[in-house]
């Protein structure tokens, strides 16, 4: 890596327990993303409209009146509200001076996603979307086994992801307000599936949505095709409130497959009620530490190691970047327009990276995608 | 598997006082050994005692020097052997089990139809939807059996699925994921010759999922979009057709399908490949896995993988069926029109691979 400095004694940055992080929302995100701060050592201020107190006493955190109040005691905002205000409140944590973790999707539309970057070059400080995916030990594998040459070239992707509908806050429901299960939850597919299989440049999907017993129910099919010759399927469900929370791959390239499915194998495998638990919102770890938390530390490392912006050459990148998570969007928004003209819809993600400013795909160093112990 | 279990029809103890001491076997002709599956119908059918088996394979000349197949081939699984189609239809039999290169199934079809055989035809019926028309109609005329051979069909596990489907448990379909992948075929190289086959992954996977969504949701296709590749083999000559493939499928009743016909089972993989199909619908989700039942693990000190399947033998399950069919009478399914819808999702994902990927509109 070129940009590590030559002199083997590193001027150490701050480390990342001695930042002051402000969690704005207290939903089911905020839940996860809480101990996996708090297990570096932060210090924790939350804001909520509803349930920030539950929470901050849940975790040893402090309470915020108001985002006002919250900025000026933080170095970095986690900006876990609802998709339609992350551009408001991470436009506001950048313009008082505070790193931003966004969760994904890093904003409700792509135009909203540049002018948040445009917003993080303004004040020169580091943005980065929660894309966890990225930080899940099987997806991190097989991206490094790909990146390594272990399949040949990537030729067919399968990507499955589902669970229950999230009906716990009806802000998921409202399309306007979250993109649906598209933006919502296939959004981490889309990401990874661009992350291993490389620039889009055709998008085609559908979606079908059927009220069953005034439950929601929504099935969402996106195909995929690459630059570089690939084709991707990526499936996503919001289904039955007993539905178990399941993820799969299966990356196929001309000498080899790799595959992975949350749900083991079985001849008939059923998900049908009566189950003795509810369903899931989120899935639970195969295997090691908590991929949020995996994902904190190496956002927290970032933001710890300057004040300022860090150059996606910088040693302490994260793996997933600003500009990732809007070409997330972007990609998602062209399912979104496929599903209401019922059209494939054609794009260039490579051409939109380089407008965005961001670094090619292929920029970064293969040991980013291993494990979580970078650093 | 229960007896109760549809559409595979196991012969019930109650039918066997029906059967007349001195019925005559049924006269079986196996056509052509062009498909792999060839040998797998002779070696059921040789040993029947209800059955008499003969077996030709006139196009033997046609395939390459290093294929085994013709009166060799019917040597090695001691079957009889004809030289001719001509001399196997003078001999009378009462079904024909066509295993002709996909192109070659209208004109063996239509000369067993001729000769008043049924007939179990090997899938995709046809390479052409209007060879597939001809096909139904000439059997039709005829007043033969007309079935297409996709023994998935008759796996327990989709029995399983079907019956939920059946019985609501899955509520409405939202829709579902198909897989069917495979090593690239080898040891026929008809298999990957699109003048022979009919195309590639597209026409040769394609239609085992499209057969089991046409007995699952009872509807007809209406939109169909593919997007196809040759990054798998892409540097093998004799491969000369699309080696993967994504087809997405709208049904009537709004369900929305992705199958994946990909050959993208790696050569050295411990067994063929498999399919898998899983269901969603508001009442929750089901996935089949019928070729996955098995021992693994590593063998040869630990150099390769194991694969000791052990599923149901569904060539076994689909032939009884036809067999049993053919002496009550009874229609076997699936059918030739089940063939020729399935075809028609083939034919609709190769015009939106032509198109550039554009979604196809099926007239119903």
């Amino acid at each position: 890596m070129s940009a590590r400095p030559a002199t083997p004694a590193r001027s150490a940055p701050p480390a990342p327990s001695a930042l002051k992080v402000g969690l704005v929302g207290a939903g089911g995100i905020a839940k996860a993303h809480a101990p996996a701060w708090r297990a570096l050592g932060v210090d924790l201020v939350v804001h909520s409209h509803d349930g920030a107190a539950d929470l901050a006493a849940a975790h040893g955190a402090r309470v915020a009146g108001s985002l006002e109040e919250l900025l000026d005691v933080v170095d970095v905002v986690d900006v876990v509200t609802p998709t339609s205000t992350h551009l408001d409140v991470a436009t506001a944590a950048l313009a008082a001076g505070r790193h931003v973790l966004c969760e994904k999707p890093i904003a409700r539309t792509g135009a909203e996603g540049a002018a948040l970057l445009d917003a993080a070059r303004a004040a020169d400080r580091q943005l980065y979307p929660g894309h966890v995916v990225r930080f899940f030990p099987e997806y991190a594998l097989m991206r490094a086994a790909v990146r390594a040459g272990d399949v040949g070239t990537p030729a067919v992707l399968r990507f499955a992801r589902g669970g229950m509908f999230p009906t716990w806050s009806p802000w998921f429901a409202d399309d306007g307000q979250s993109g649906g299960v598209v933006m919502d939850l296939m959004i981490h597919d889309l990401d990874i599936a661009r992350w291993v299989a490389g620039e889009v440049t055709a998008v085609h999907a559908t979606r079908r949505d059927v009220e069953d017993g005034g439950l929601p129910h929504t099935l969402a099919h996106v195909v995929l095709t690459h630059a570089g010759g690939a084709i991707t399927h990526v499936r996503g469900l919001w289904g039955a409130p007993h539905t178990t929370f399941r993820t799969s791959f299966h990356v196929a390239g001309d000498d080899g497959v790799l595959r992975f499915d949350s749900a083991g194998a079985g001849g008939v495998r059923t998900d049908l009620p009566p189950v003795p638990a509810g369903g899931q919102d989120r899935p639970a770890p195969a295997a090691g530490e908590s991929p949020y938390l995996t994902e904190i530390r190496e956002f927290a490392t970032a933001f710890a190691a300057s004040p300022g912006a860090l150059t996606p050459d910088h040693p302490r990148h994260p793996r997933v970047s600003a500009v990732d998570g809007v070409v997330a969007v972007e990609i998602a928004e062209a399912a979104l327009a496929s599903i209401a003209s019922g059209a494939p819809v054609a794009l260039d993600t490579a051409a939109r990276v380089r407008e965005l400013g961001g670094a090619p795909l292929d920029a970064d160093a293969a040991d980013l995608a291993t494990t979580g112990s970078r650093a | 598997m229960n007896s109760t279990t549809q559409p595979a029809v196991v012969p019930s103890a109650d039918a066997t006082p029906d059967a007349t001491p001195d019925e005559a076997p049924l006269r079986v002709a196996v056509l052509s050994f062009a498909h792999v599956h060839a040998a797998s119908y002779v070696r059921l059918l040789r040993d029947r005692p209800d059955v008499e088996l003969i077996t030709a394979d006139p196009d033997a000349a046609t395939s390459p020097a290093d294929e085994v197949r013709g009166r060799p081939f019917a040597e090695q699984l001691g079957a009889p052997y004809v030289d001719t189609y001509a001399e196997a239809f003078a001999w009378g039999p009462d079904v024909v089990i066509v295993c002709s290169e996909n192109a070659r199934h209208r004109d063996v079809v239509l000369a067993a139809a001729e000769a008043g055989a049924h007939v179990l035809c090997e899938k995709p019926l046809a390479t052409r939807v209007d060879d597939a028309e001809a096909m139904i109609a000439a059997c039709d005329a005829a007043g033969v059996q007309l079935m297409t051979a996709y023994p998935v069909r008759f796996s327990p596990e989709f029995a399983t699925l079907r019956g939920l489907v059946d019985a609501g448990a899955l509520g409405t379909v939202l829709g579902g994921t198909g897989t069917n992948n495979g090593k690239v075929p080898a040891g026929r190289a008809w298999f990957t010759d699109p003048e022979l086959a009919g195309g590639g992954a597209l026409a040769d996977h394609v239609v085992h999922v499209a057969d089991l969504l046409d007995a699952l949701l009872g509807e007809d296709a209406v939109a169909v979009r593919a997007v196809t590749n040759r990054v798998l083999h892409g540097d093998d000559p004799r491969v000369r057709a699309e080696t993967g493939g994504l087809v997405s499928i709208t049904y009537a009743g709004g369900a929305e399908v992705t199958v994946d016909c990909s050959w993208s089972v790696p050569d050295g993989a411990p067994t063929w490949g498999g399919l898998t199909l899983q269901v969603v619908g508001t009442g929750g989700t089901v996935e089949i896995d019928p070729f996955g039942a098995r021992v693994d693990g590593l063998v040869a000190g630990g150099t390769q993988q194991a694969w000791l399947g052990f599923g149901a033998n569904l060539d076994a399950l689909m032939l009884e069926h036809f067999l049993d069919c053919v002496r009550t009478g009874a229609t076997p399914g699936p059918d030739g029109r089940t063939g020729l819808r399935t075809l028609r999702v083939v034919a609709a994902a190769q015009e939106s691979v032509a198109t550039g990927g554009a979604v196809v509109r099926l007239a119903s």
